[in-house]
C-alpha cells in the first residue's frame, strides 16, 4: 500500500515538475549559460566570454536609460493604478446611483489583452484623428494638438497611461472585496467616537485593507515586471529608446541586433532585480501576517 | 453623567416597524437593563440611542437636550459591542487611546490618561500587544477602556459579554458593576443572561416585540409582574403555568381537587407557580402529584420535571441539591398559593 501510494506519488508530481523543468528552470539555467558567451543565436560556433556581457552593461548608456525607465515604469504601474482602483472602489462603494453598471465597466479592460489595449490607446493617441486631439483641438484649438508617440517626452508616459486604464480595474475589484470584508462595527466605533471622513480612511479604512494592498501591488509589480507587450505594441521602445526597457532592451538586443549572449546578461539583471523585489514583498507580507493573520 | 429620556420613539426598517412607540425615563447615574426574546428591538433601541439609527420619529433626550438629530460623536456617549469591534492593526494602547487621537490631544496627556485607564482595568502589562494577541475578557477591556477614556455620558453595552465563557463573564459582570459605582455613569445594558440582568441592574426594562411590557427593579419584576409574558421571562427556570377554569364560586384546575375562588380572582384563566414555590410534601396535605419524569441536578440545586395527570405541560419543581428523588419516582407536591399569580384571558396580573 504504502509503495504503491509512493509511486503514484512521485507520477503525479514528475508531471508538473517536468513542465515548469522544461518551460522555466531549462531556460533559466540557458540564459545564465548564455550570458557568458557571445553566441548570435544561429551560429552553433560561439565562444566564452567570461563576464565581458557584464562588463558591456556597466558601460551601455542605452542599458543605462532603459533601467531608469524601467524604474519609472514600475513605480508608476504600481502607484496609479493601485491609488485609481481605491479611488474608484471607495467611490463605488459608498451607494453612489448607477455603482453596479460602474464597476462592470471600469472592470472590463482587464479583459483585454495587452495587445487590443494596445491599439485601443494608438488609436487615442493617433496624431491627426486619434481621440485625444480631436477632443483637444476641439476645446483649446489646435495649440496644443500634439504627437503624444512619437515625441520622445511623451511616449513612455502615454503608455502608462493606457497601460493603467487598463489595470485600475483589477485593483479596483480587489480594493472592493477588500471594504466589504471591513466589519461594520468597526466603522461605528469611527462614528461615535468622532472620527472626521479622512481620519477614518487613514486611520482605519486604510490600515485594514493593507491585506488588499498587499494582493494589489503584489499584481501589480507581477503585471508591472511581464508589462513587455504593452509597450512593444504601442512604441517598442522607441522614439529614440525613449520608452526602452529592461525587457524592450534585451528583447532589441537579442532579437534585433542578434546578441543574443549580450541580451542574455541583461535578463539575468533583470532576474535578479526581480528577485530583490520578490524577496522585499514577502517581507512586508510577513508584517502583514503577524497583524492580520 | 446624564439622564436619558425616550419619548414614544419608533423606528420603520422600510415597510417593518420594529420599535412601536417607546417611552422610558433612565434617571443619571443609573443602570438600566435591556431583556427581551431575540429580535424584540433591545439592539436598535441602544443603536438609536447612540445615533448608529435614526428614530424614525419620537424623541431623545440628553439631560433634557433634544438629540434625537444629533451626531453620535456631539452625544457624549460611548458604546461596547458584542464583538468588542477592536482596530486589529493597532495595539492595546493605541484602541484605548483611539478617541483621545482623533480629537489630537496633546501626547503627554493621551499616553497619561490611556495609563490610568489601563490601570484601572488590569491592562497595563498589555499596552502594546495586539487585539489577537489577547483573550476574550482581556479584548472586552480594551473594549471597555476605549469607551470609559472620554469621560461619556451615558456607556451602551449591547451582550457585551455573551462571547465569554461562564467563569469570566462572572468576573466581568463584577468588574462593570464596580466600574458603574466607581464612574457614577448612566449605562443601559443588554443581556440574555437572567443574572447579569438581575444582579447589575437598578431597573429593568422587559421587551417584547418592539414595545416595552414592564420596568421594574429586578425584585419587583420578580414579585410584581404585571402580566404572563414579564412573569414567563423573568426568572430561570421559567414559572410554571397551569390553565385554570372558574365556575360559579369553584375554581377547577386540571389535576387538582377543585377550591373555592380565591378573592378577586374571579376573572382568572391561568395560575403561575414559580418552581421556588412548589414544595414536595408527603400525600395528605398535597395539592397536586405526579411523577418525576427528569432530574436535573446543579450542585446546590436541583430542578425535577414533574408529569401531572390532567396537565398539558410537566411542572418544573425546584429541589435542594440533596434530594432522594428520583427519574420515575412519584411525587406529591403543594403549592405556596401566597406567592401564586392569576392572569386573565389577555394575560393581566389579577
Ligand atoms: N438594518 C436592519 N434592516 C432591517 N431590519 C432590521 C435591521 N436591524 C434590525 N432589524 C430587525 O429589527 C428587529 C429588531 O432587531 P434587534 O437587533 O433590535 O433585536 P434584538 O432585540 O437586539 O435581538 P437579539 O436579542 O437577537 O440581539 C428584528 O426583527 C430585526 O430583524
Ligand atoms: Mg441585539
Amino acid at each position: 500500500m504504502e509503495q504503491h501510494n509512493r509511486f503514484w506519488r512521485v507520477v503525479l508530481l514528475a508531471a508538473p515538475l517536468g513542465v515548469f523543468g522544461i518551460f522555466v528552470l531549462w531556460p533559466l539555467f540557458s540564459s545564465f549559460y548564455y550570458s557568458l558567451t557571445d553566441w548570435n543565436g544561429f551560429d552553433p560556433n560561439y565562444s566564452f566570454v567570461g563576464f565581458d556581457n557584464f562588463a558591456k552593461i556597466a558601460s551601455d548608456r542605452l542599458f543605462l536609460q532603459a533601467a531608469i525607465n524601467t524604474a519609472i515604469w514600475m513605480v508608476a504601474a504600481i502607484v496609479l493604478p493601485t491609488t485609481l482602483g481605491l479611488a474608484l472602489a471607495l467611490l463605488l462603494d459608498s451607494r453612489v446611483l448607477g455603482a453596479r453598471v460602474f464597476k462592470s465597466i471600469f472592470y472590463l479592460p482587464i479583459c483585454l489583452s495587452a495587445v487590443i489595449v494596445g491599439q485601443i490607446w494608438i488609436w487615442i493617441y493617433q496624431a491627426d484623428w486619434g481621440l485625444l486631439n480631436t477632443i483637444i483641438t476641439e476645446v483649446t484649438g489646435e495649440k496644443y494638438k500634439y504627437a503624444w508617440l512619437a515625441k520622445p517626452d511623451t511616449a513612455l508616459w502615454s503608455v502608462i497611461v493606457a497601460w493603467s486604464w487598463q489595470q485600475t480595474g483589477l485593483a479596483m475589484v480587489i480594493y472592493l472585496a477588500g471594504l466589504t470584508a471591513i466589519p461594520g462595527d468597526l466603522l461605528e466605533v469611527c462614528e461615535i467616537e468622532g472620527a472626521t471622513p479622512w481620519q477614518r480612511f487613514r486611520r482605519v479604512v486604510l490600515p485594514l485593507l493593507a491585506p488588499s494592498t498587499v494582493v494589489v501591488v503584489a499584481l501589480s509589480v507581477i503585471n508591472s515586471l511581464k508589462g513587455f507587450d504593452i509597450l512593444y505594441i504601442m512604441t517598442g521602445g522607441g522614439p529614440f529608446n525613449s520608452s526602452d526597457t529592461l525587457a524592450m532592451h534585451m528583447y532589441n538586443e537579442s532579437f534585433k541586433k542578434y546578441l543574443m549572449g549580450y541580451g542574455a546578461a541583461i535578463s539575468v539583471v533583470l532576474f535578479l532585480i526581480a528577485m530583490a523585489i520578490i524577496g522585499l514583498y514577502f517581507r512586508q507580507l510577513r508584517k502583514v501576517d503577524r497583524i492580520y493573520g | 453623567m446624564a439622564r436619558v429620556q425616550l419619548s414614544d420613539l419608533r423606528k420603520s426598517f422600510g415597510q417593518v416597524q420594529v420599535i412601536k412607540g417607546l417611552d422610558l425615563d433612565i434617571a443619571d447615574g443609573e443602570f438600566v437593563v435591556f431583556v427581551g426574546p431575540s429580535g424584540c428591538g433591545k439592539s436598535t433601541t441602544l443603536r438609536i440611542i447612540a445615533g448608529l439609527e435614526d428614530a424614525t420619529s419620537g424623541a431623545i433626550r440628553l439631560d433634557g437636550r433634544d438629540v434625537t438629530r444629533t451626531r453620535p460623536a456631539d452625544r457624549g456617549i460611548a458604546m461596547v459591542f458584542q464583538s468588542y469591534a477592536l482596530f486589529p492593526h493597532m495595539t492595546v494602547a493605541d484602541n484605548i487611546g483611539f478617541g483621545l487621537q482623533l480629537q489630537k490631544q496633546d501626547r503627554a496627556l493621551i499616553s497619561r490618561r490611556v495609563a490610568e485607564v489601563a490601570e484601572t482595568l488590569h491592562l497595563t502589562p498589555l499596552l502594546t500587544r495586539y487585539p489577537r494577541e489577547l483573550s476574550g475578557g482581556q479584548r472586552q477591556r480594551v473594549a471597555i477602556g476605549r469607551a470609559i477614556i472620554r469621560n461619556p455620558r451615558v456607556f451602551l453595552f449591547d451582550e457585551p459579554l455573551s462571547n465569554l465563557d461562564a467563569a469570566l463573564r462572572v468576573q466581568m459582570r463584577l468588574e462593570i458593576a464596580r466600574l458603574h459605582q466607581g464612574l457614577g455613569a448612566t449605562m443601559v445594558y443588554v443581556t440574555h443572561d437572567q443574572v447579569e440582568a438581575m444582579t447589575l441592574a437598578d431597573r429593568i426594562v422587559v421587551f417584547n416585540d418592539g414595545r416595552i411590557e414592564q420596568v421594574g427593579s429586578p425584585m419587583d419584576l420578580y414579585e410584581h409582574p404585571e402580566n404572563r409574558f414579564v412573569a414567563g421571562f423573568i426568572g430561570a427556570p421559567a414559572m410554571n403555568f397551569l390553565p385554570v377554569r372558574v365556575l360559579g364560586t369553584q375554581l377547577e384546575v386540571p389535576g387538582m381537587a377543585t377550591i373555592p375562588v380565591p378573592p378577586g380572582k374571579e376573572a382568572a384563566t391561568e395560575l403561575g407557580i414559580r418552581p421556588e414555590h412548589l414544595h414536595v410534601v408527603d400525600g395528605l396535605s398535597a395539592d397536586l402529584s405526579g411523577e418525576v419524569e427528569l432530574i436535573e441536578r446543579l450542585g446546590a440545586e436541583t430542578y425535577a420535571y414533574v408529569r401531572v395527570p390532567g396537565l398539558p405541560l410537566d411542572l418544573t419543581v425546584r429541589l435542594p441539591g440533596e434530594t432522594a428523588l428520583r427519574a420515575r419516582s412519584s411525587i406529591a407536591l403543594k403549592i405556596d398559593w401566597t406567592r401564586a399569580k392569576w392572569f386573565n384571558a389577555s394575560g393581566r396580573v389579577l
